[in-house]
C-alpha cells in the first residue's frame, strides 16, 4: 500500500497539520491515487482552477482533471518524475528525495494557507465558502487576490517588470495565486500520466498533436515532421531511406 | 575520511564532463593520453530521457535543483545576495548539451579583436583575445565534422573564411523559419540556415536526428541529437584510455611543494573523500563553477584562491541574455515542431557598427514560444487566467513565433562570481554568488536587436508584433564566460593563450571561462573548438617531453 494513502508519509509539517493530514488520508484511502487534500480543500482548489481555465465550448480545468494533477503532486514524492517510457514513476533517493520532501512540504503549506485566504475572503464578502460561490463571485475574489499580491499573476518577474523569457521558475518562491495558476496550466497541458490533461483535452483545446503516450517519444516513433515543414516530410524520408 | 584505495595517478585529470571536458577527453585519449574525468553529476543514458515538459523544465530532472545546488545573486557588492538560480546548466555528463537545441554558429574574425575595433568603452573591460579566428578555424572544422553539424557553408555572409564546408546539409526549412527568411528577404538582410547540432542525414554511423516536439530543454531519448554525451563521450570511452567517474564532486585542488597542482580532492557517490593525483589538471566545470573551484582551493601560497594573486578569478563574467520579439500570423506555423529553434538565423546586426551608437551586436534567429507547450512561456501580453487567457492560448499556440537575440553583454571588473558567505550547497560548500550590474551598452544593444527582430516579423507579415526588451541580465541563456580570462599579460588575465594559468604550470581551463569577451553568438561551438585546441597542445607537449 502506498505510504501516502495511509497517512504515514514522512513529509514534515507543523504538528497540527500532521493531524489534519492523517485524518483526511484515511478519508481518501478509497481513491485510486494517493492524495493530499481533504474534500473541502479539494473542492476549493477545483473551483478556483475552473475559473483559471474555465470550460467554454471546449473542456477546461475541470474536465482536464487539474485538481487531480495537483492532488497527486502534493501527495508525496512518489509521483514527481514519470519514467520516461511511461511505465510508472521514479523512486527518489538521497539528496533528491530530501529536497523534494522539503519542497512538497513548503507547497502543501502554501496551499493550506491559500485555501484559507480564499475562504476567508469568501466569508467576508459573501458569507459562504469559496467553492459555494457562483463563478462571478469567485472571479471577484481571484481578481482581488491578483491585485493584492506582490508578484504578477504571470510569475517570473519582479513587480513592475515583464518576465525574462525562458526563465526557469522556482515554485517555492511563488505566492499562492501565481503558484495556483502555474499548477493549473501544468495540469491542463502536462502529459496525462501526471493525472491532468485527461483524454488530452488540454492539447486538443490548443491544437497540439502530441504523442499518444510517453512511450511514443521514448522510442522515437513520435515525429513532428508533418507540422515542421511544408512538403519536407517525404523528401526527408526519401533522403534517409535505409538509414 | 573513509579509507578507499587511492586511485592511481593519471596523466591528465579533467574536472567536468560537459561540452568542453568531453571534447578535451576525446582529443587527449585519441592521442594516447590516459585521462581521468571527474563529473559531479550522473552519467545518464538515453533511456533516462523522455518527452516530459514537467519533469524536464519544471521539476529539475535536467536543470539543477536550487535547494541542492543553490546560487545567489545581487547587483552590487554592498547588497545582500538573494537565492536565485542564476545561469543554471544541467550538471551531468554531457552538461548543457544534454538538453540543448544546439545553435552552433562560428564567431566572426572581429570577435577576437573587439577592443581594437571598438576602442575603449567606459565602464567595461573589453579586451582582444590572445588568439585569432585563423588560429581557431581548423578546430571549428574538427568539431563541426565530429558532431555532424547541419548547415550551409557560405550562407552567412558575415562568417570568416572556412577551410571546409558543413558535413550535413541544413535541416529542412521549418514553417517558422520560412517567415524569418521572408522578413529578411523583404528587408534586404542576410539570413542563413542556423547551423544545428542535429543530423539532417545519416552521418558517421549515426541515424538522422528525430524531428520531435521535445527538443529545446529536453533530453533526447533517441540518442540521435549531436551532443557531448552522444558523440565525444563515446569517442573517448572507446579508446579505453578514459576513466570517466560520474557523481564525483571535486571540492578542492591541492598544491605540491613546487606550486603545481598535486591532486583533486573529491567526494564520490558513496560520500567518501578520494584524492586523485595527475600531471595536468583541466578545469571544465563551466565558467561559474570553474572559478568557484579555484576560489575554494585556498593555500598558503594562494590565500585568495588558486591562481588568484591578481584578484581576477571570477571577474569579468558575462552571460548573454535571451529575449525576443514575438509575432502572430494568420496561417499556422507550428513553432513548437522540431523544438522551435530550427532553422533560420541572421548576423546582419552582429558586427560592430559605430553608427548605431552602441558597441557590437548579436545573433538573431527564429525561435519557438512554448517548449513545446504554453506551460512555461506565454505571449507577453497574455492575461494570466480566466476565459481570455484560455482563448489566447487557443488562438495563438499554432500561430505565434519569436525572433530571438543573443545579447553581447560587456565584461566589467565589478561583475563577478565569488563565494557566498552564508548559503551552502548540499555538500556544505559555499554557493557561487553572482554580483552583476549590466552595462548601459547591454540595454541599448538589446533594445536595438529586439527592434530589428520586430522588423523581421513585421516584414514577414505578422499581424501583431510585441517586443520584450531585456531589462536585466538574468543568466537565462545558460551561457557563461570570462571568469578566468585568457590574455598575454599576467597582470590583466588569469590564463595564457593556451588557457594555462599564468601562475600554475599544470593547470588549464577549457570551458567558457577563458573568453575575454562574450561575443553575440552561442558559445558552445567555440568552447569545444578551443578545448580541442588546448587539448591538442597538451597532448603534443607531453609527446615532446616524453621524447626528450
Amino acid at each position: 500500500m502506498d505510504e501516502a494513502v495511509d497517512g504515514e508519509h514522512d513529509i514534515s509539517l507543523p504538528s497540527s497539520e500532521q493531524t489534519v493530514i492523517k485524518r483526511k488520508r484515511k478519508d481518501m484511502s478509497h481513491q485510486d491515487h494517493p492524495r493530499f487534500f481533504d474534500p473541502h480543500q479539494r473542492a476549493t482548489v477545483a473551483a478556483a482552477m475552473a475559473r483559471i481555465i474555465p470550460t467554454d465550448d471546449v473542456p477546461g480545468a475541470s474536465e482536464a482533471g487539474c485538481v487531480d494533477f495537483i492532488d497527486l503532486y502534493l501527495s508525496g514524492i512518489d509521483h514527481i518524475y514519470a519514467k520516461p517510457d511511461g511505465s510508472g514513476f521514479e523512486t527518489l533517493s538521497g539528496v533528491t528525495a530530501e529536497s523534494w520532501t522539503r519542497r512538497i512540504g513548503i507547497l502543501r503549506q502554501k496551499y493550506i494557507e491559500g485555501i484559507g485566504v480564499l475562504d476567508a475572503e469568501a466569508r467576508k464578502r459573501f458569507d459562504a465558502a469559496f467553492f459555494q460561490l457562483d463563478a462571478e463571485q469567485q472571479d471577484e475574489i481571484l481578481t482581488a487576490l491578483e491585485h493584492s499580491g506582490s508578484q504578477p499573476a504571470c510569475a517570473g518577474a519582479p513587480p513592475g517588470e515583464s518576465p525574462a523569457l525562458q526563465q526557469t521558475l522556482t515554485e517555492t518562491d511563488l505566492e499562492f495565486l501565481p503558484l495556483l495558476i502555474m499548477h493549473t496550466r501544468q495540469g491542463f497541458y502536462c502529459d496525462p500520466i501526471y493525472g491532468g490533461n485527461k483524454n488530452r483535452v488540454g492539447w486538443d483545446a490548443i491544437g497540439f498533436p502530441g504523442p499518444t503516450s510517453l512511450m511514443e517519444v521514448f522510442t522515437g516513433r513520435f515525429t513532428a515532421l508533418p507540422w515542421f515543414a511544408e512538403g519536407e516530410e517525404e523528401k526527408y524520408r526519401e533522403a534517409n531511406r535505409g538509414a | 575520511m573513509a579509507h578507499k584505495a587511492k586511485p592511481s595517478r593519471a596523466e591528465v585529470c579533467i574536472i567536468g564532463a560537459g561540452a568542453s571536458g568531453a571534447a578535451a577527453a576525446k582529443v587527449l585519449t585519441g592521442k594516447g593520453v590516459r585521462v581521468v574525468a571527474l563529473e559531479r553529476g550522473p552519467w545518464r543514458r538515453k533511456e533516462t530521457f523522455g518527452g516530459d515538459e514537467l519533469a524536464n523544465i519544471n521539476r529539475y530532472n535536467l536543470w539543477p535543483d536550487p535547494s541542492i545546488n543553490p546560487r545567489t545573486a545581487r547587483t552590487s557588492g554592498t547588497e545582500h545576495a538573494h537565492l536565485e538560480m542564476f545561469c543554471p546548466v544541467p550538471q551531468m555528463v554531457g552538461g548543457g548539451t544534454v538538453h540543448w537545441q544546439g545553435w552552433l554558429p562560428r564567431f566572426t574574425p572581429n570577435d577576437f579583436r573587439l577592443r581594437t575595433i571598438a576602442g575603449e568603452v567606459k565602464g567595461a573591460t573589453l579586451a582582444d583575445w590572445p588568439i585569432s579566428y585563423e588560429e581557431l578555424e581548423p578546430y571549428y572544422a574538427k568539431v563541426e565534422w565530429a558532431f555532424g553539424v547541419s548547415g550551409q557553408a557560405g550562407a552567412n555572409k558575415f562568417e570568416g573564411p572556412r577551410s571546409v564546408g558543413y558535413p550535413c546539409p541544413p535541416l529542412p526549412v521549418s514553417r517558422y523559419a520560412e517567415k524569418f527568411n521572408k522578413g529578411c528577404d523583404a528587408l534586404g538582410w542576410n539570413a542563413f540556415p542556423t547551423p544545428q547540432a542535429a543530423l539532417s542525414r545519416a552521418f558517421n554511423g549515426r541515424e538522422p536526428t528525430v524531428i520531435s516536439a521535445f527538443a529545446q530543454q529536453h533530453g533526447d531519448p533517441t540518442g540521435t541529437r549531436s551532443s557531448a554525451l552522444n558523440v565525444f563521450v563515446p569517442d573517448a570511452v572507446r579508446t579505453g584510455l578514459c576513466d570517466l567517474r560520474a557523481e564525483c564532486y571535486v571540492r578542492e585542488l591541492t598544491l605540491d611543494r613546487d606550486g603545481a597542482v598535486m591532486s583533486a580532492i573529491y567526494q564520490d557517490v558513496d560520500g567518501d573523500l578520494v584524492e586523485q593525483e595527475a600531471d595536468v589538471f583541466i578545469l571544465a566545470c563551466g565558467a561559474l563553477e570553474s572559478a568557484r573551484l579555484l576560489l575554494l582551493s585556498r593555500s598558503g601560497r594562494f590565500p585568495n584562491g588558486l591562481a588568484n594573486t591578481n584578484d581576477l578569478v571570477g571577474r569579468n563574467v558575462t552571460f548573454h541574455e535571451y529575449s525576443a520579439a514575438v509575432g502572430l500570423f494568420d496561417d499556422p506555423i507550428y513553432a513548437w515542431a522540431g523544438g522551435g529553434y530550427v532553422s533560420a538565423s541572421s548576423f546582419q546586426f552582429y558586427e560592430h557598427d559605430e553608427r548605431r551608437g552602441h558597441v557590437s551586436g548579436g545573433h538573431l534567429a527564429c525561435a519557438g514560444v512554448g517548449i513545446p507547450l504554453p506551460i512555461n512561456w506565454r505571449l507577453p501580453d497574455a492575461p494570466a487566467w480566466g476565459a481570455a487567457a484560455k482563448q489566447n492560448d487557443r488562438d495563438n499556440f499554432n500561430h505565434s513565433m519569436a525572433v530571438a537575440m543573443v545579447l553581447h553583454d560587456m565584461p566589467r571588473h565589478g561583475n563577478r562570481v565569488d563565494l557566498d558567505d552564508a548559503v551552502k550547497d548540499a555538500w556544505g560548500l559555499p554557493a557561487a554568488r553572482i554580483t552583476l550590474t549590466p552595462h548601459d551598452n547591454d540595454l541599448k544593444q538589446g533594445r536595438f536587436l529586439i527592434d530589428r527582430a520586430a522588423d523581421i516579423l513585421e516584414a514577414a507579415g505578422s499581424k501583431k508584433v510585441q517586443k520584450v526588451y531585456a531589462q536585466r541580465v538574468t543568466g537565462n541563456c545558460s551561457h557563461q564566460h570570462g571568469t578566468l580570462r585568457m590574455g598575454v599579460d599576467p597582470a590583466t588575465s588569469v590564463l595564457d593563450k593556451y588557457c594555462r594559468a599564468h601562475e600554475v604550470d599544470n593547470l588549464y581551463a577549457v570551458d567558457g571561462s577563458p573568453f575575454p569577451t562574450a561575443t553575440g553568438a552561442n558559445p558552445t561551438l567555440t568552447i569545444m573548438a578551443n578545448a580541442w585546441r588546448v587539448a591538442d597542445r597538451i597532448a603534443d607537449d607531453r609527446g615532446s617531453s616524453a621524447r626528450k
